[in-house]
């Protein structure tokens, strides 16, 4: 389920997905994983969120750099691969992508347009799914090989955009 | 002409994916429609305690997770055989319609309502929500942020969190509502209606002071005569949580009336090899095919089948609208003639935010919602439940069965769309019949016209796609209708 952030910082890793079908659990995953390490320590907050569209804005709202932790299927790479698309990239990750809501960069420019305090970086991580659809508690065995890669990236990615200041 | 076999081994997953076979005289012979769909729903849901499913199928739709919430708290109360307080369901009633004004919000301003403020024919990168705010003003962005985050405040009071609520129990509701937490939902409830009066306006102002929109609206490309489903209350108006499921004919005639309990009796589904989602149609009238008309099982589920379905809506600003809705369309403000074109549905989903507003308003100054009694223990297990709501694609039904111990030993749901998968695949063939012939240049506002087409249902297409790039993709294929040999493709993102 969801995070409640009652202190937000700057740096947000936001992980989406959904924990019952099958490789959608990858963002959530990653979300408990972070979370077991200790918190106080880590410069970012971790979220996890099974949301997509509007619901984005109040997450990312007062944020300064969001890594997105998503899955994808991108189906020119081998299942379990990890897609780094940076900031200003399309963002096309499985959360990101619903006919019933708006897109992450529409979101992001309403936001501006309504004179909210918006994020100047967000990165998305995805990792290539094999399956999507069936529900199940269980990632398949590529995607979940993923997870220690994605994590080191991320501890990585939090430390970097710690240190930085955000370039406006 | 030569017949299309898809093997189910080699059917594709498309999302959003249309397949279109064109004669060689240019005619449309057939059009195939494909979205995909979750696995493995039983499998997940058997030998899971029944009381689990409230908070399980809230996960399985990011879209309508409040709707299945209630459907399966609905069937769950039945398996135990337990009939919640008054107090309860007015709780029950009052976070529902919450969750309506908001979801309604969000498809008239950002998904629907870009057709129409900025245009068929608008740019991609335009037709949307800025767009939106770009011709009607900021102020209207900012009303539309606000009015979502008024439903989601109500959700979160009554339901325990914004999204995803886990309040409802077997027999009745978790969490208490205190004086404060009323008096809040009543200014919230105010400031709703106030909303969706702001709405109308722009209806009125955008949509249908443009001549041309209405007739857009009224076209044949966009006219479907099918049965119309929807739940109403005793005097059959319309009702999301509760009441009997009634079907009307395109005729206007009631074609039956069912307590959720009896949905077997009434609806049957037929099933393509092309697709993995099946088509539900009236068992008692059968499956004829894709057609319309009174002797085809065709139905929809819809916001404009609920108000075809009813005889009207039990809150002022919303009867008035119905009446204006009906009289403007068809010159009898009664609605016993039923509305037949699909693009209405906007204007329907509008009357339903209005409905939905006032109806929030309502419950919210009940004071018997802050009744301590808002939970009566199950009595025992009768094993098998079922539970309907309308949700805002359309009647929602949850079916189980469980064996003595509450323990689920049989799942089955009809989801919105399901129910309008035929009528879907029907009004994208029409529309296409009219914009494609063979050596037809697919522009983006002929793609964006037959998209139009699919867009009024609003339909779920399994949450979500898993392709590049970027949204919600369409897929266009045209066939040669004698060799299947694809002759042309157009994509887009909508």
């Amino acid at each position: 389920m969801g995070n409640v952030v009652t202190s937000a910082k700057p740096v947000l890793v936001l992980c989406l997905g959904n924990e019952i079908l099958s490789d959608d659990g990858f963002g959530p995953e990653v979300a408990r994983r972070l979370q077991d390490e200790d918190m106080h320590d880590l410069p970012a907050d971790v979220v996890f969120a099974p949301l997509a569209g509007f619901h984005l804005l109040d997450l990312l709202v007062g944020r300064k750099r969001v890594l997105i932790v998503d899955t994808i299927r991108t189906g020119t790479a081998e299942v379990g691969t990890l897609h780094h698309f940076p900031a200003g990239a399309l963002t096309p990750s499985h959360s990101l992508t619903t006919s019933h809501q708006i897109s992450l960069p529409t979101a992001l420019e309403l936001g501006r347009q309504l004179s909210l305090e918006m994020p100047d970086v967000v990165d998305v991580l995805a990792v290539e799914a094999q399956d999507l659809e069936t529900l199940s508690e269980e990632l398949t065995p590529a995607v979940r090989a993923a997870l220690k890669q994605t994590l080191d990236f991320v501890r990585s990615w939090i430390r970097q955009n710690s240190s930085e200041e955000p370039s406006r | 002409m030569k017949s299309i076999v898809i093997d189910p081994i080699t059917r594709l997953e498309g999302h959003g994916k249309i397949h279109l076979f064109v004669n060689d005289d240019g005619s449309l012979a057939n059009c195939y429609f494909q979205v995909p769909e979750l696995r493995g729903f039983e499998q997940f849901c058997v030998g899971r305690p029944v009381e689990e499913m409230a908070r399980i199928t809230t996960r399985i739709c990011g879209v309508c997770p409040d709707a299945h919430h209630m459907a399966a708290a609905k069937a769950t109360d039945a398996v135990f055989g337990v009939t919640p307080p008054s107090a309860a369901l007015k709780l029950r009633n009052l976070v529902y319609n919450a969750f309506y004004a908001g979801d309604h919000t969000t498809h008239f301003y950002a998904l629907g309502g870009p057709d129409f403020v900025c245009g068929p024919d608008a740019p991609p990168a335009e037709r949307n929500i800025l767009g939106v705010i770009a011709k009607v003003g900021i102020d209207a962005g900012k009303k539309v942020i606000a009015q979502r985050a008024r439903g989601q405040r109500i959700i979160e009071i009554i339901g325990g969190k914004k999204v995803h609520p886990v309040t409802a129990l077997p027999g009745g509701m978790a969490k208490r509502i205190t004086k404060e937490e009323q008096a809040e939902m009543i200014k919230i409830g105010e400031e709703m209606v106030e909303f969706s009066k702001f709405t109308l306006q722009v209806l009125n102002d955008v949509v249908l002071a443009n001549k041309a929109y209405v007739d857009l609206i009224l076209s044949d490309a966009y006219a479907h005569k099918t049965y119309n489903m929807g739940l109403v209350d005793a005097n059959n108006k319309v009702n999301f949580y509760d009441g009997r499921v009634r079907v009307v004919g395109p005729d206007g005639k009631e074609h039956c009336k069912y307590e959720p309990k009896d949905y077997l009796q009434y609806v049957a589904e037929h099933v393509e090899p092309y697709s993995y989602l099946k088509y539900p149609f009236l068992k008692k009238i059968g499956w004829k095919g894709f057609v319309d008309g009174v002797d085809s099982g065709v139905y929809k589920a819809s916001p404009l089948s609920r108000l075809n379905a009813s005889d009207g809506m039990t809150t002022p600003l919303a009867q008035a609208e119905y009446e204006r809705f009906y009289e403007t369309l068809t010159k009898d403000k009664s609605g016993k003639t039923p509305v037949n074109a699909t693009l209405a549905t906007h204007w329907a989903r509008v009357v339903e935010l209005v409905y939905a507003c006032e109806a929030t308003l309502a419950f919210a100054k009940d004071d018997e919602i802050t009744s301590d009694k808002i939970f009566s223990p199950p009595p025992g297990i009768v094993g098998e439940g079922v539970g309907i709501v309308e949700a805002p694609r359309g009647t929602l039904t949850h079916h189980y069965k469980t064996d003595k111990n509450a323990i689920v030993t049989e799942a089955n749901l009809i989801v919105g769309t399901t129910n309008n998968n035929a009528a879907i695949t029907m009004s994208i063939k029409r529309a296409a019949e009219g914009l494609i012939k063979k050596g037809t240049e697919i522009t983006n506002g002929i793609l964006n016209r037959i998209e139009m087409a699919f867009r009024a249902y609003d339909p779920c297409f399994g949450c979500a796609t898993h392709t590049l790039p970027g949204e919600m993709p369409l897929e266009l294929v045209i066939h040669d209708a004698e060799s299947g040999e694809v002759i042309q493709t157009a994509h887009r993102n909508c």
